[in-house]
């Protein structure tokens, strides 16, 4: 089990250093920030002080080496625009990303679990082709569209429920459940397939066989050996839940990481993309160590490696 | 089934905690104003940015010296009570006695030098200095007393003393905590208290009891940030805001027909024009594109297209805007409204058989004129820009000119073309309308990343605005300075745009600023 932890914190460490790199280059690369916070009125003398101000006069390579030993203090630099530290900036805004994925995923696993069960064990009959032609207009709904649609009938309409923000428990019902829908419908085709696999295997006719009431067949027996790649699955869909969500926190003015992120990008405050970016990559890379961890949980035969 | 359970737990623990952990709004009887802010909004630090959309909150917050009146006409007492030209580059302000900031701090001399001083240092953070080079000097006359002395007889001092920056933030507390704490928790002395905020999302301001004009009317204004405009209008009609500005084209009948909202009309303090490089100097275009020599050079080519360009039919495409001339809004006398922004006047302006001319003039031969290189933004600011070029680029087309029109991203634009300086020979900028900086931009000595003008006729004229003081006599001035913008050709004004605004007028009483800025600090409730 150590060995797994450290090669996991290797991977970890090179993983960063990579993301790092790349996006560090990527954003100097798309264009000198200094352009976008300067007034309209600046002359060409007044932006390259400002441009000095900031440190972009410096050669790249400088640049870098400034941000990466800093940043492993965890200093991403002050926000252009907000001045105010950009890690600040981004612990302010992760607690609203993390309450809306897990949100989402809550009411993904809860719609998408039960009906992809329910349409692996009736294949081929009406409820299947019901399920399966709902999952695929989930999956090819886009969220943006999904959540105007939402806020028309339970916002304007009904006035049941807060059209922006996060004033209230009940604001977060709508942007989870434009994620959580798009999220079903994906987790319930893998765990249609999954379930369809396993069902034809010698073990669940062994268990049926012996007797074993039919719940217990299908719970016990058939769904937890198809979790494997429905719990992938899933933990590419958190990833994407923590980092993606940015169309759906715009439609409902979520204010969340990627709202902060697009905002940022905009108008190219750097320090606050970079801190962000790392954060998602960060975030993506344990959810993995994670998944491997339950791997383990569910399958006794796979091991610490 | 241990398993299932599994799931069904995390489901419900993550549910539960969700709806645990976003707080609950307090309910009172305070009258709240909610309006929609399309973001981003720029710190509370009001000198660190020059953002107008943001300013506007920030009036709310911090009083300045003096602030513009709400229909144009002259200025309204804010921090000082009265004021006075002592000569012709001394200004003399009087403060009001016993005036605090909201932590107590006083509003006296010393506190106005020390923001003025600041705001005008060329620092690279404070980015608003160039606004303030006009000042020379800070007196502290007495407590209650200050004088503010210029270089040179200041033509727009009033203008510019209670334009952006102009906001009063404590000296001892900022000095205290430093700029980064004070963005956490800023203080000012306006008519309204910050009572929370979380970073471009969402600002709650009270009224504040103890203001020196008396108690807002109404209680609680709080500035949403809802960057979709479809959010915005879904929740006006959900009646979960109060307002909302730039209304889509598609929502105005839908809003207008809903009870108890109405449409508003006013500036939006925004115009659009096409800059036609008359030089090659200015920015990086000499480097991107060596040894290229724009067909706008010639003054022929860019009269040329001012004819060719039907004002009427681009403002209709925009959807929200007026035709304009001339590059100042409508409402400043100075940009006579009644040669440069009547619709007659640019009716007949738009003459193809005139634009034509011109280019038969400038050496090109019936239906050949040059390929026109045009960049746009795909939006704006006040909205479309693409679809402004693209049917630009079709009424040059139709006089003769070949257009290459790249579109752009908003900020790849402003990066890549606009603020590099790498238009090439056309571009679409859309600009304030001020007119207290304009004749800097046309000058000799002025920097630009867009062009580099230099007409010394016109440079005269420009030099003798600035430091008149005689409303009358600037603007004869002003008459023969646009003589020479209309005649030069190299910014080709196109429209002012219109702000559409929407209102909850069964509860809120607003009249549009003459000068677009969204200040709610005359709020008032709807008479019931």
């Amino acid at each position: 089990m150590r060995g797994f932890f450290i090669s996991r914190m290797a991977q970890l460490v090179v993983t960063m250093f990579i993301v790092s790199v790349v996006v560090f280059f990527i954003l100097r690369l798309s264009g000198d920030p200094i352009l976008v916070v300067a007034p309209d009125f600046f002359s060409e003398e007044q932006i390259e002080q400002m441009r000095k101000f900031w440190g972009f006069d410096r050669p790249i390579g400088e640049q870098y080496l400034n941000f990466v030993t800093k940043a492993i203090t965890g200093n991403f630099g002050k926000s252009y625009l907000a001045k105010r530290p950009a890690m600040e900036l981004v612990f302010e805004r992760l607690g609203y990303s993390w309450i809306l994925a897990a949100a989402a995923a809550a009411i993904g696993l809860t719609i998408a679990v039960p009906l992809g069960i329910l349409s692996a064990l009736k294949r081929n009959s009406f409820i299947d082709l019901v399920i399966t032609s709902m999952s695929s207009l989930g999956t090819a709904m886009p969220s943006f569209w999904l959540g105007l649609m939402l806020i028309i009938v339970f916002s304007v309409h009904l006035g049941l429920l807060p059209v922006f923000g996060a004033l209230e428990a009940k604001s977060i019902i709508l942007p989870a459940a434009t994620l959580g829908v798009g999220m079903a419908a994906r987790l319930s085709r893998m765990t249609r397939s999954a379930m369809l696999e396993v069902l034809n295997q010698d073990y669940v006719r062994t268990a049926r066989s012996k007797g074993l009431m039919h719940k217990t067949v299908i719970l016990r027996h058939a769904l937890r050996n198809a979790l494997i790649p429905i719990v992938t699955v899933f933990g590419l869909q958190l990833g994407w839940l923590l980092g993606g969500s940015v169309v759906v926190e715009s439609v409902f003015s979520w204010p969340g990481l990627g709202r902060l992120m697009i905002d940022s990008i905009s108008v190219r405050d750097n320090t606050v993309v970079q801190a962000g970016l790392l954060f998602f990559a960060l975030s993506f890379i344990l959810i993995n160590y994670a998944i491997d961890v339950i791997y383990i949980i569910l399958d006794p035969r796979i091991k610490f490696q | 089934m241990k398993t299932a359970r599994l799931f069904l737990l995390f489901s419900l623990v993550a549910l539960i905690g969700a709806l645990a952990i976003v707080p609950a709004t307090a309910q009172d009887d305070m009258s709240e104003f909610v309006f929609a802010h399309s973001g981003p909004i720029r710190p509370m630090d009001a000198h660190s940015h020059w953002y107008g959309s943001t300013h506007w909150m920030l009036r709310l917050y911090y009083d300045c010296l003096i602030g513009r009146a709400a229909d144009g006409d002259g200025y309204d007492a804010e921090a000082a009570h009265s004021w006075e030209a002592v000569d012709d580059t001394t200004w003399r302000f009087h403060l009001r006695e016993g005036n605090t900031f909201h932590n107590g701090e006083p509003v006296n001399a010393e506190a106005i030098k020390w923001n003025i001083d600041r705001v005008r240092h060329p620092i690279g953070d404070i980015p608003l200095y160039q606004q303030w080079a006009f000042v020379k000097e800070v007196i502290v006359v007495d407590d209650l007393t200050v004088d503010i002395t210029t270089e040179q007889p200041h033509a727009y001092f009033e203008y510019d003393v209670s334009y952006n920056g102009c906001e009063l933030i404590p000296p001892a507390y900022f000095e205290e905590v430093g700029q980064e704490e004070f963005n956490r928790n800023p203080v000012g002395s306006g008519p309204y208290t910050l009572v929370e905020f979380s970073e471009n999302d969402r600002y709650v301001f009270e009224a504040w009891d103890d203001y020196h004009s008396g108690r807002p009317e109404v209680d609680r204004v709080v500035f949403q940030v809802i960057p979709e405009p479809s959010a915005q209008v879904a929740a006006l009609l959900a009646g979960q805001i109060d307002m909302m500005t730039g209304v889509p084209v598609p929502d105005r009948e839908n809003l207008e027909a809903a009870d108890g909202i109405s449409l508003l009309y006013g500036s939006a303090n925004v115009m659009y024009h096409y800059y036609a490089r008359s030089s090659t100097d200015g920015g990086a275009m000499s480097e991107t594109y060596p040894g290229y020599e724009p067909a706008t050079l010639d003054v022929n080519v860019r009269k040329a297209i001012s004819h060719a360009l039907d004002r009427h039919l681009l403002a209709e495409v925009h959807g929200a805007a007026e035709p304009r001339l001339a590059r100042v809004c409508s409402y400043y006398p100075e940009g006579f409204a009644d040669k440069y922004a009547d619709p007659d006047v640019i009716a007949e302006w738009y003459d193809p058989d005139l634009a034509r001319e011109y280019l038969a003039a400038a050496g090109y031969a019936e239906g050949e004129g040059p390929t026109i290189y045009m960049d746009s933004p795909a939006v704006g600011r006040g909205g479309s820009a693409k679809e402004v070029s693209e049917v630009a680029a079709a009424l040059l087309e139709e006089v003769g000119f070949t257009v290459d029109l790249t579109v752009r991203d908003a900020s790849a634009f402003a990066v890549e073309v606009q603020r590099s300086g790498n238009n090439r020979e056309m571009m679409l900028a859309a600009l304030g309308c001020g007119p207290a900086l304009l004749p800097l931009f046309y000058q000799c000595d002025w920097s630009s990343a867009n062009d580099a003008i230099c007409v010394e006729e016109w440079d005269e004229v420009a030099d003798a605005i600035q430091v008149t003081i005689d409303m009358d006599a600037r603007l004869d001035l002003w008459e023969q300075w646009w003589e020479h913008y209309i005649d030069y050709a190299q910014t080709i004004t196109v429209f002012e745009i219109t702000n559409v605004m929407a209102l909850n007028t069964a509860e809120f009483d607003f009249s549009p600023r003459a000068d677009g800025w969204m200040i709610f600090r005359g709020l008032a409730h709807a008479d019931m």
